[in-house]
């Protein structure tokens, strides 16, 4: 009752605040249209037939050619180029894990030497972008025997996403506080068990946010697939959809309805950890 | 003696496996570590010094060194007529796609902060460009901008914005100002959720105290939100320095560095030089000079914001 009057007596004030309600809802909108605009002109040309998207004349198909997404099955060997990108996706997120939650343990819970000069290293290995690099990397593929093999972009890829997987979980590892590992080990546990059984479980919100960000991360990689897979059914699907975009002419309802079978997948995780990841690249960044 | 010897032999046999953990404990967090260094080690160490030293030496067309040829790589790059062009667009790409996505993705922060109907459906449609690989989201603009059939000119026709189809990209300068405007657009999303998580962590009460006072908006932006937000800008501005500068597939997709280099960006440049044309020495040299270029910024960057926070404290 009383907070119902309130408001009674607060409205005539607030004249300028439904103005900027408007204005809000009316920026918050545009952005909104505008961000989805590319995913709606990527399904309007992908339900569409060649003659109709080369004349230029419609936004919304005609009538819409569902079959295309049904054909571009057969007509590149998409389901390779999405077995593909599981696999490179999920064996470097694997290993990227493997490697990363250790170190990250060792960096928020042990003091050593070397310490700084490690996540020195791990900070300035951001700088190099694989594609500068590529050079260099085409030449360790080739002594290892791993140039146009999916272990080998696994490897890179874990290996380039190692500074996020110890730079988020030291973040989250810290912001876990000891005792309860402490009081494990007192009753018997030894490290690793301390680790498995306390920390990991508590920390698994963040872990799985790193893991999805690790899996989207390779999941979208091109360059180094680009450059190092010349065998069409070792492809992920980023380098394989580019089937559809000849030298000739590009096939524009293919290209996009292949398109939007890479982009879903990776949205929903993403919308999955979006809350999760930005904090934890926050507080890694403020306690690093 | 048994009661004197008792307690020795427990010491003794207590003193060996303690300097033996003792071992252990210094040793220890290296072999926590080992996995991700060696890992580390093979693929992106072992490439740089490989880099660093095809840069310096001459190398034939299969990648084998062939002794150092003082600098030769460099001084042919730089004497490179394209090669200016190359450096001011990339520093052009760089500079106005961090700058614009950091103040437009702030921007946006600050809208997507408010408590409104519908905030987190607006926060999850905004993640897309994020969350999608830039291959797909720059062909996508290619085909939007095109000026026989992308959908731009349809859509302005349709609501009789232009009575005929415009042509957007007359000259390489304009699509390399498109390019630079999906690189905007894929990044401001990574800066709205630095902000973002930043604005959550302030302190309601801050605000409340200074309304009390009579601060007004503008006052409050700048005095308590600009300040309280500043590490997370950091983090952001550092990794999309870097992010940016080495980002291939916009640029790759849409145009592939044509006409003559005139849309070209040092890492579109170097893969050409390399994987084209066969001048991996040249190319080695062009990522070096990169590198430093990148580094000289981060740490410019990271010293000037290192010290004002130390002026803070």
């Amino acid at each position: 009752m009383s907070n119902s009057a309130a408001n009674t007596v607060k409205k005539p004030v607030s004249v300028k605040k439904v103005i900027l309600r408007v204005l809000l809802y009316f920026v918050v909108l545009d952005v909104c249209v505008i961000t989805l605009y590319p995913y709606f002109a990527m399904l309007c040309t992908a339900l569409k037939n060649r003659v109709e998207i080369f004349s230029g004349n419609t936004i919304l198909p005609v009538t819409a050619l569902w079959s295309n997404f049904i054909e571009i099955w057969s007509r590149a060997p998409m389901a390779r180029y999405l077995l593909n990108s599981v696999l490179i996706a999920g064996g470097s997120t694997v290993i990227a894990m493997l490697c990363g939650i250790p170190a990250a343990y060792a960096l928020a819970r042990m003091k050593f030497k070397g310490q700084t000069a490690f996540l020195g290293f791990v900070i300035v290995s951001q700088m190099f972008a694989p594609v500068v690099l590529l050079i260099g990397i085409y030449q360790v593929m080739q002594v290892l025997g791993l140039t146009d093999s999916i272990l080998g972009l696994i490897f890179i890829n874990a290996a380039f996403n190692q500074a996020f997987t110890i730079w988020l979980l030291r973040g989250t590892f810290i912001g876990i506080s000891a005792e309860m590992e402490q009081a494990a080990t007192i009753d018997g546990c030894n490290r690793v068990q301390a680790m498995m059984r306390v920390l990991l479980p508590v920390a698994a919100p963040g872990i799985v946010t790193t893991l999805i960000f690790i899996f989207i991360n390779a999941w979208n990689e091109y360059t180094v697939a680009l450059c190092l897979i010349s065998t069409d059914t070792l492809k992920p699907l980023t380098v394989g959809i580019n089937t559809f975009n000849g030298y000739n002419m590009i096939e524009w309802q293919y290209l996009f309805a292949a398109s939007i079978f890479a982009i879903i997948p990776v949205v929903i995780l993403f919308m999955c950890i979006e809350k999760n990841l930005v904090s934890g690249l926050a507080s890694g960044g403020v306690k690093g | 003696m048994s009661k004197a010897t008792a307690p020795k032999a427990v010491s003794t046999t207590k003193k060996d496996p303690y300097s033996g953990k003792r071992v252990l404990r210094k040793v220890e967090p290296y072999i926590w570590i080992a996995p991700s260094v060696i890992l580390m080690a093979i693929f992106i160490l072992i490439p740089i010094i490989s880099v660093f030293r095809m840069a310096l030496n001459n190398v034939s067309k299969t990648g084998q060194l062939k002794g150092f040829n003082n600098f030769a790589n460099f001084t042919k790059i730089l004497k490179t007529p394209a090669f200016a062009m190359v450096l001011k667009n990339t520093l052009v790409w760089t500079i106005v796609v961090v700058v614009l996505s950091t103040v437009l993705g702030f921007m946006l922060a600050l809208v997507l902060n408010n408590k409104f109907r519908g905030r987190k459906i607006a926060r999850a449609i905004v993640v897309f460009p994020w969350a999608t690989t830039l291959v797909i989201q720059a062909s996508a603009w290619g085909f939007i901008i095109n000026k026989d059939y992308g959908t731009l000119n349809t859509l302005l026709m349709k609501l009789r914005i232009i009575s005929e189809p415009v042509n957007w990209t007359p000259t390489p300068e304009a699509y390399f100002g498109w390019e630079i405007a999906c690189g905007i657009f894929v990044t401001i999303p990574f800066v709205t959720f630095c902000v973002l998580s930043g604005l959550q962590s302030i302190d309601g009460s801050y605000y409340e105290a200074a309304t009390v006072d009579g601060a007004t908006y503008w006052q409050k932006l700048f005095k308590i939100t600009l300040p309280l937000v500043k590490s997370s800008l950091t983090v952001s501005t550092v990794l999309n320095i870097i992010y940016v500068f080495n980002s291939f597939p916009i640029i790759w997709t849409m145009t592939k560095g044509d006409p003559a280099n005139r849309t070209d960006t040092l890492v579109t440049y170097l893969y050409k030089l390399a994987f084209y044309n066969g001048r991996q020495g040249e190319a080695a040299a062009v990522s070096v000079i990169g590198f430093l270029i990148l580094l000289i910024c981060a740490s410019v960057y990271m010293i000037y914001t290192l010290r004002k926070g130390d002026g803070d404290l």
